[in-house]
């Protein structure tokens, strides 16, 4: 335990070195940010009811995903093809380390990096726009909002790490194309543009249930209480049944990629 | 027992075979020919405890794929390995503790950070106690001389100063086994002397068994006692390095210094001998071994000598011999 939390510290003091990097990320944030605020609040100019949500819900669900986008969908583990591809990831298996709790250790050191940034905008945007912010259904749902947090950042992770292990078969794209690819859709799928709920229910009803929807749409539900505490619970489950297997499929493509894998460089 | 037993080890890589230019990449876009290439090809050696053994022979004959499988970082296509007792690719921490890899050009050290902040980081790695790491740490860095550099962030180190870090971030754990990849690649004549010293200094200290490549014979001639040969994958010679110069070593060299001016055409009337070096008053001639001290007579009756030398050839140059006109490595 002690080494993980080393790296997580080194991590940190390593993140304050590229200063202008994460400022850069944290105004490309903002942004993001601000351009589907204001086009939401362009769509219920006329109206306080729209697609089952109320003006206030729908901008808190916007202000929820942004805040939920810093922690969950802000990994470093991208970082992962690279190492296998350059052959960097050789520093890791020659040492009693487990990678993956490495770059666990990594993430969260960077998760909190970004806490602190969001913390201080979240506090200018409410200041400044003064947006209807609701709070959460009830204490229960608050605390099973926690713990879904918690598990999507996990989820996301193994989903990243995964991603990433593509390196593995094809070390000169290290792996960009294919997450390139694949986050544009994560990003919809997840509810980061819109809620789910939106889409017709044959499609919602299977996109709800997919790993992306437990990323930042499923916890804004139970926050919302748009789902009652036996659904919140059984959300959580299903985000669970999803971690279990994420976690066997990427030890076995590990295991399998690192007996093809190459230690490139000298 | 030995402590690193190899037997019959292959490693082959399946690399794609791409014809040059856009229409060659074009191509492989469609379909690719895969080629197997056998970077080890059946090789066997034992290591004794203590024993500092120089890997030598041209680019891509495939030492360095021998020290990767060594560290557990290649999977062997076929064939045996034993380090410590333990099976490299299990990667067990019980054995990653112990040995230690040393590539000159891949580094360990965070780059953006002090050296100090990766060394830290490795106690905690390793799980190494607090006061042998103090212990070893001050050693590391009197032996090499590192005091002032240790809070300087590593990106901003000359090349042989890092190389310095990186070997005491490789040996904060005192491990028993150490490979060493090209370790004074790159670097200046001096720096290369003071690596080599501390490297010989390291296994003498702690009776380590060290396997080390490199491009520089000095480092090979300097700190082995036996060499292990590599060329295509396949071991070419076993042995001390002193029994390779006189196995393959058919000639020996003369060196003269003559006491009055002479010319070329007034030394090949008198020998057949190859004039390797010509600038009168310094002449350095190679000839057949049997024929070294018949010559060396010849001379010295027909000429004034002020100084003659028999020598063996440089180990380079039998290097070069057995590898033919490639490239040395």
């Amino acid at each position: 335990m002690g080494k993980y939390l080393k790296i997580f510290q080194t991590s940190l003091i390593n993140g304050f070195v590229y200063r202008l990097n994460f400022i850069m990320w944290r105004v490309r944030h903002v942004i993001q940010f601000l351009a589907v605020y204001f086009l939401w609040l362009a769509i219920y100019a006329d109206n306080n009811q729209l697609f089952g949500y109320s003006r206030a819900a729908m901008l808190t669900y916007v202000i929820g995903t942004s805040v939920l986008r810093s922690f969950v969908l802000s990994s470093r583990s991208q970082t992962v093809g690279v190492e296998i591809a350059s052959g960097d990831l050789n520093n890791y298996l020659v040492k009693p380390v487990s990678y993956l709790k490495n770059w666990l250790a990594r993430d969260l050191s960077d998760k909190l990096l970004n806490l602190l940034f969001m913390t201080f905008e979240l506090t200018l945007v409410i200041l400044l726009l003064r947006p209807p912010l609701l709070p959460p259904a009830s204490s229960p749902a608050a605390a099973i909002f926690i713990v879904a947090v918690i598990l999507a950042m996990l989820l996301y992770f193994l989903f990243s790490f995964l991603v990433s292990s593509f390196a593995f078969w094809y070390p000169e794209h290290n792996s960009w194309p294919l997450r390139f690819f694949i986050f544009m859709i994560l990003e919809f799928l997840a509810g980061g543009l819109f809620p789910l709920d939106i889409f017709p229910p044959v499609v919602y009803n299977f996109f709800r249930l997919l790993p992306p929807a437990f990323f930042l749409f499923q916890p804004m539900q139970i926050y919302l209480g748009r789902v009652d505490l036996a659904g919140a619970v059984g959300l959580v489950a299903a985000n669970l049944v999803w971690l279990v297997l994420l976690y066997r499929v990427s030890r076995a493509v590990w295991r399998k990629g690192l007996k093809i894998y190459g230690a490139y460089g000298r | 027992m030995s402590v690193i037993s190899v037997k019959n080890l292959k490693k082959y890589y399946q690399v794609y075979q791409k014809e040059p230019g856009l229409t060659g990449s074009i191509k492989s876009l469609f379909s690719r020919r895969y080629q197997s290439v056998r970077a080890v090809d059946g090789i066997s050696f034992d290591i004794e405890p203590g024993e500092l053994v120089g890997f030598i022979g041209p680019n891509g004959a495939g030492k360095t794929t021998t020290l990767k499988v060594l560290s557990g970082l290649l999977y062997p296509t076929s064939g045996q390995v034993q380090v410590l007792g333990f099976t490299p690719f299990d990667r067990k921490s019980q054995f990653q503790k112990q040995f230690s890899l040393v590539m000159g050009q891949k580094n360990q050290l965070w780059w953006d950070l002090p050296a100090l902040d990766s060394f830290i980081l490795n106690r905690e790695i390793y799980e190494i106690p607090p006061a042998n790491f103090d212990k070893t740490l001050k050693a590391l860095v009197k032996m090499l001389d590192l005091k002032d550099i240790l809070k300087v962030q590593v990106r901003k180190l000359s090349l042989g100063q890092r190389m310095k870090c990186e070997l005491v971030a490789a040996l904060l754990h005192s491990p028993q086994v150490l490979f060493l990849d090209e370790p004074t690649i790159g670097l200046d004549v001096v720096m290369q002397k003071k690596i080599r010293d501390f490297i010989k200094n390291y296994q003498q200290k702690f009776n380590a068994t060290i396997i080390l490549t490199s491009h520089y014979m000095g480092d090979v001639r300097e700190l082995c006692d036996r060499i292990i040969v590599i060329d295509h994958g396949k071991i070419f010679f076993d042995g001390k390095l002193n029994t390779i110069i006189k196995k393959y070593a058919t000639h020996k060299q003369l060196e003269i210094i003559f006491a009055n001016p002479i010319t070329k055409d007034q030394i090949r009337k008198l020998t057949r001998a190859k004039i390797k070096y010509f600038d009168p008053p310094r002449v350095v001639l190679s000839v057949k071994k049997s024929l070294a001290n018949s010559l060396a007579v010849k001379l010295l009756k027909n000429f004034a000598v002020a100084d003659l030398n028999i020598t063996e050839p440089a180990i380079e140059d039998i290097i070069r011999q057995l590898f033919g006109d490639r490239e040395l490595a």
